[in-house]
C-alpha cells in the first residue's frame, strides 16, 4: 500500500507541475462549457438566439402593424430596427428596397416588411413578406419559428380588435356592440360555451374561446385547430435573398468552418517542428550557416501557408466531389479567401511558438484556442445564440473572419473585389499577430 | 586566425564565462578540456555566432563572429554537440540541404557529399533516412555536415558524446586527416583521452576561465612532479607517509594515497623508504601523471566528467 501512495504522489506531483495538462483539464473544459452553456442556455430561462437583428419595414398605416413590431420588439430574441446608419453617417429610416440590400449584402439576414396592402378589402386577412439571407440553418429556422410565433400570436388578436374598430366606425357602437352581442349568444349557444366568456374573448380579439381540454376533436376545425385557422388568415410570404441558386445549400453552409478548424489544427501541429529542431540542435547549425532567425521563420511561415492553401483547396474540391458544393465556378475568390484564411492561420501558428515554452505548451494552447476560436467564432453554432459580449468577442476570432469569406464567396457568390473588406480584415489579424510574434520570438529563447 | 579577447558571458547570475583570452593560429589543434558546466559550449556558440558575449570581442581573420557577416559564417564549420540531422531525410538529402545553404552548386555539393560520406564509410547508407541509423553513424554524419562548403576552421562540440569505439576511431582519424591538410579545428570536451590523443594545444577550462593552455608537454610542465606513485592505504604505508612527504608531495583519496615525486627526488631514495618500512612492491605502481593530474594540480579538485 505505501508503494502504491508513493507512486500516487509522485503523479500528483507531476501533473500539478505540468502547467499544461492542469490547463487542458480545468482551464479549457471550464472555458467551453461556459460557451457550450450560454449556446444551449442552460442558465437561463429562454433559450436560442440573443439579439438577433431584424429589420422592420412598415409600408402601411395599419394598426396592426405597429401591434405586431410591437410584439416583436418584446421578444428578447430580436433586436428589432427600423433606421440604418448609412456609410456617411446619416442614419434614415429603411425601405423595402434598402433592407433587401443590406440582407444581400449580408449587413443583416433578416427583415419583415408590412406591405402597402398588407390589409385588402379584397381578402381576409393579413400578408407579410419575410426576407431572409439563411446562411445559417439553425438560425434562420430558429428565426424564422420565433417571428411566426409572434406574428400568430399578435396578429389574429390584432386583426380582430382591427375588424371591431372598423365595424365601429362604419355601423356606429351601438350596432357593433349589438352585433358582438348576437354574435356572442351564438357561438356560445352553438358550442356549449359561457356567453360573457365568448364575448369577453371577442372584445380581446381572442379567438381560442375554451380550454384546449375541453376541445371536442370534432368540432370546428378552425377552433381545434388554431394554427391553421391563423395560418389562413396570416400570409407570409418567404423571400430569400442569398443563396438561392447554391445547389448543395447544407453543405456549402458548414465547409467553411469545418474546413478553417482543420485548418488551424494542421497548421498549430506543424508549427511546434520549430520546437522539434531547436530540441535536435538544428537551429545551431543554421545560424552558424549563413542562415538569419529571419529566414528560418520566414521559411516556416511559407510552409505553413502553402500547407493551409493545400489543405483548403483540397478540403474544397472534396467537398464539390462529395457533396456537391459549387467549388470550381467560383475558384478564383475561393483561393484568394483560402490564402488570406491560411496566411491568419499561419500567424496564429507561429504565435503559439513564440509564446509557449515548449511542444507540449504549444500543443495545450492549440487544443484550447482552436475549440474556444471555433465555438465562439460561429464553426459549430451560430453566433447570436451566443450571449451578446460573446457575439462582440467572436468578430475578433479568425475563424469567424474566415467562414465570413468562404461564405461570401460559396453562399452569396460575390466577387473578389466584394470580398476585399473581408480579405483585409484576415490581414489585418495576421499582421497584428506576426508582430507580436516577432517581438516574443526577438525577446524567447528559441534560438538560443 | 581565431582572436577571443576577454570575452565574458553571463546567463542572469550565472556567470558561464569570464574574462576569456585565447587565440588560435591556422592548422592547430586545439583541444577545449572542462568538465561538464565549464563553459565549452558557450564558448563554441560565442565563437560560432549562435551568442553574443556581454564582453570582450572575437574575430575570425580579423572578421567580428558575431556581427552577422556571412563570410565569417562561410570560413567556419560547427559540428554541434546534439545530433542536428533531420531523422526523417536520408543522409544525402540532409547534406543537400546544409550544403546549399552555403550556396554550394549541384555539381560542386554532389562531390563534396560523395568525398564526405566515403570519408566515413557511409556511402552504402546515403539512400537510407538518418532515423536507421545507429548513434555512431549519425555522429559521423553530423560531422560531414559541417565539412560540406571546406571551412577553415571546424568548431566540435563534443562530437563523440555516446559512441562506439569504432565510430570514435573513424571521427578522430577522419578530424585528424582534415587537421593534417590545414584545417583548424577546435576540440571541445570532457574526455582527457581524446585531448590527448588528437589536440597539438590543451585549453583547460573551469568555472568559465581558461586555467591553462600549452601543448601537453606544456602542461605537464606545470606539474611539480615528473612521475607518481600511486600507495594503498594500509598501515605499512601510513607508517612510510611521515617520511615520504619529505620527497614529494602526498595526497590522500579514497583508495589510498598518491606520492608526486619532487624532480629534485631520485627515485631510490622513495624506495628505500617503502623498504625500510616493508610495504610491499605488488602494492605500489608508479605512473606518469597525465591532464588529470594537470586539472588536479591547477583546481586542487578531482576533473568531473
Amino acid at each position: 500500500m505505501f508503494t502504491v501512495l508513493t507512486l500516487l504522489r509522485k503523479d500528483v506531483r507531476l501533473f500539478l507541475r505540468n502547467k499544461v495538462a492542469v490547463g487542458l483539464t480545468f482551464i479549457v473544459p471550464l472555458v467551453l462549457v461556459y460557451i457550450l452553456g450560454h449556446v444551449f442556455g442552460v442558465n437561463r430561462s429562454s433559450t436560442g438566439p440573443n439579439g438577433v437583428t431584424i429589420a422592420v419595414v412598415s409600408e402601411t398605416n395599419a394598426p396592426i402593424a405597429a401591434a405586431i413590431r410591437d410584439a416583436m420588439q418584446q421578444e428578447t430574441a430580436f433586436r428589432v430596427v427600423t433606421t440604418w446608419k448609412n456609410a456617411d453617417g446619416v442614419e434614415s429610416r429603411l425601405t423595402a428596397e434598402r433592407t433587401r440590400e443590406l440582407i444581400r449584402d449580408n449587413q443583416l439576414r433578416f427583415g419583415v416588411i408590412f406591405p402597402a396592402d398588407m390589409m385588402s378589402p379584397k381578402r381576409f386577412g393579413l400578408r407579410l413578406i419575410f426576407l431572409n439571407n439563411p446562411r445559417n440553418e439553425i438560425e434562420t429556422q430558429t428565426v424564422t419559428g420565433l417571428l411566426q410565433k409572434v406574428i400568430f400570436t399578435s396578429a389574429p388578436q390584432a386583426l380582430m380588435q382591427n375588424l371591431r374598430d372598423q365595424a365601429v366606425s362604419h355601423i356606429g357602437a351601438s350596432e357593433t356592440d349589438s352585433f358582438y352581442n348576437r354574435l356572442s349568444e351564438t357561438i356560445a349557444d352553438f358550442f356549449d360555451f359561457e356567453t360573457e366568456r365568448v364575448r369577453a374573448n371577442l372584445d380581446a380579439g381572442t379567438l381560442d374561446f375554451t380550454d384546449p381540454a375541453e376541445i371536442d376533436p370534432n368540432a370546428n376545425p378552425a377552433m381545434v385547430a388554431p394554427d391553421s385557422f391563423i395560418e389562413s388568415i396570416v400570409s407570409i410570404e418567404n423571400e430569400q435573398l442569398a443563396g438561392a441558386n447554391v445547389k448543395s445549400p447544407a453543405a456549402t453552409r458548414v465547409v467553411g468552418g469545418w474546413a478553417i478548424m482543420f485548418l488551424l489544427f494542421s497548421v498549430s501541429g506543424a508549427s511546434t517542428a520549430l520546437f522539434e529542431e531547436k530540441k535536435a540542435g538544428i537551429f545551431h547549425r543554421l545560424l552558424a550557416s549563413p542562415v538569419s532567425r529571419a529566414h528560418i521563420l520566414w521559411s516556416k511561415y511559407l510552409f505553413n501557408m502553402l500547407l493551409g492553401l493545400v489543405q483548403l483547396t483540397v478540403l474544397f474540391m472534396a467537398g464539390q466531389f462529395m457533396f456537391g458544393i459549387e467549388v470550381v465556378p467560383h475558384l478564383p475568390s475561393l483561393l484568394v479567401v483560402a490564402l488570406a484564411a491560411s496566411i491568419a492561420c499561419t500567424a496564429f501558428g507561429m504565435l503559439l511558438s513564440a509564446i509557449a515554452p515548449n511542444p507540449a505548451a504549444a500543443s495545450g494552447l492549440a487544443t484550447f484556442l482552436i475549440l474556444t476560436m471555433s465555438a465562439i467564432g460561429g464553426a459549430w453554432f451560430p453566433v447570436s445564440f451566443m450571449p451578446e459580449f460573446i457575439q462582440s468577442i467572436s468578430k475578433l476570432t479568425l475563424v469567424y473572419w474566415s467562414m465570413e469569406g468562404f461564405l461570401a464567396v460559396l453562399w452569396a457568390q460575390k466577387s473578389v473585389f466584394e470580398i476585399l473588406p473581408i480579405i483585409g480584415v484576415l490581414l489585418a489579424m495576421a499582421a497584428v499577430v506576426n508582430v507580436f510574434s516577432i517581438w516574443r520570438f526577438n525577446r524567447g529563447n528559441l534560438f538560443e | 586566425m581565431l582572436t577571443i579577447s576577454s570575452v565574458s558571458k553571463s546567463y542572469g547570475s550565472l556567470t558561464a564565462l569570464s574574462d576569456v583570452s585565447l587565440n588560435i593560429s591556422a592548422g592547430e589543434f586545439v583541444g577545449l578540456l572542462g568538465p561538464n558546466g565549464a563553459g565549452k559550449s558557450t564558448l563554441m556558440g560565442l565563437i560560432s555566432g549562435l551568442k553574443t558575449p556581454d564582453a570582450g570581442s572575437i574575430t575570425l581573420n580579423g572578421v567580428s563572429a558575431n556581427g552577422g557577416d556571412h563570410q565569417a559564417r562561410h570560413e567556419l564549420g560547427l559540428v554541434p554537440q546534439n545530433i542536428a540531422l533531420y531523422d526523417d531525410l536520408t543522409a544525402q538529402e540532409n547534406l543537400e540541404v546544409f550544403g546549399a545553404l552555403f550556396g554550394l552548386n549541384r555539381k560542386t555539393l554532389r562531390e563534396r557529399i560523395d568525398e564526405g560520406l566515403d570519408a566515413v564509410g557511409l556511402v552504402d547508407r546515403r539512400r537510407d533516412l538518418v532515423k536507421s541509423f545507429s548513434g555512431g553513424m549519425k555522429r559521423r554524419l553530423n560531422i560531414i555536415a559541417a565539412l560540406l562548403h571546406q571551412p577553415k576552421i571546424l568548431l566540435c562540440d563534443e562530437p563523440t558524446a555516446g559512441v562506439d569505439p569504432q565510430s570514435r576511431n573513424a571521427i578522430f582519424e577522419l578530424l585528424e586527416h582534415r587537421n593534417r591538410q590545414g584545417l583548424t579545428v577546435v576540440y571541445s570536451t570532457h574526455y582527457m583521452e581524446e585531448a590527448t590523443r588528437l589536440c597539438s594545444r590543451i585549453a583547460i577550462i573551469d568555472h568559465g576561465k581558461i586555467l591553462a593552455d600549452g601543448t601537453l608537454a606544456e602542461l605537464l610542465a606545470k606539474l611539480p612532479a615528473a612521475e607518481q606513485l600511486r600507495l594503498p592505504d594500509n598501515p605499512a604505508v601510513a607508517r612510510a607517509l611521515p617520511e615520504l612527504r619529505s620527497l614529494g608531495i602526498v595526497a590522500s583519496h579514497e583508495s589510498g594515497h598518491t606520492l608526486a615525486i619532487a624532480p629534485t627526488t631520485q627515485l631510490s631514495a622513495v624506495f628505500r623508504v617503502l623498504e625500510k618500512h616493508n610495504v610491499p612492491s605488488t602494492t605500489r605502481s608508479l605512473t606518469r601523471p597525465g591532464l588529470e593530474e594537470v586539472f588536479l594540480h591547477l583546481t586542487g579538485k578531482a576533473f568531473r566528467e
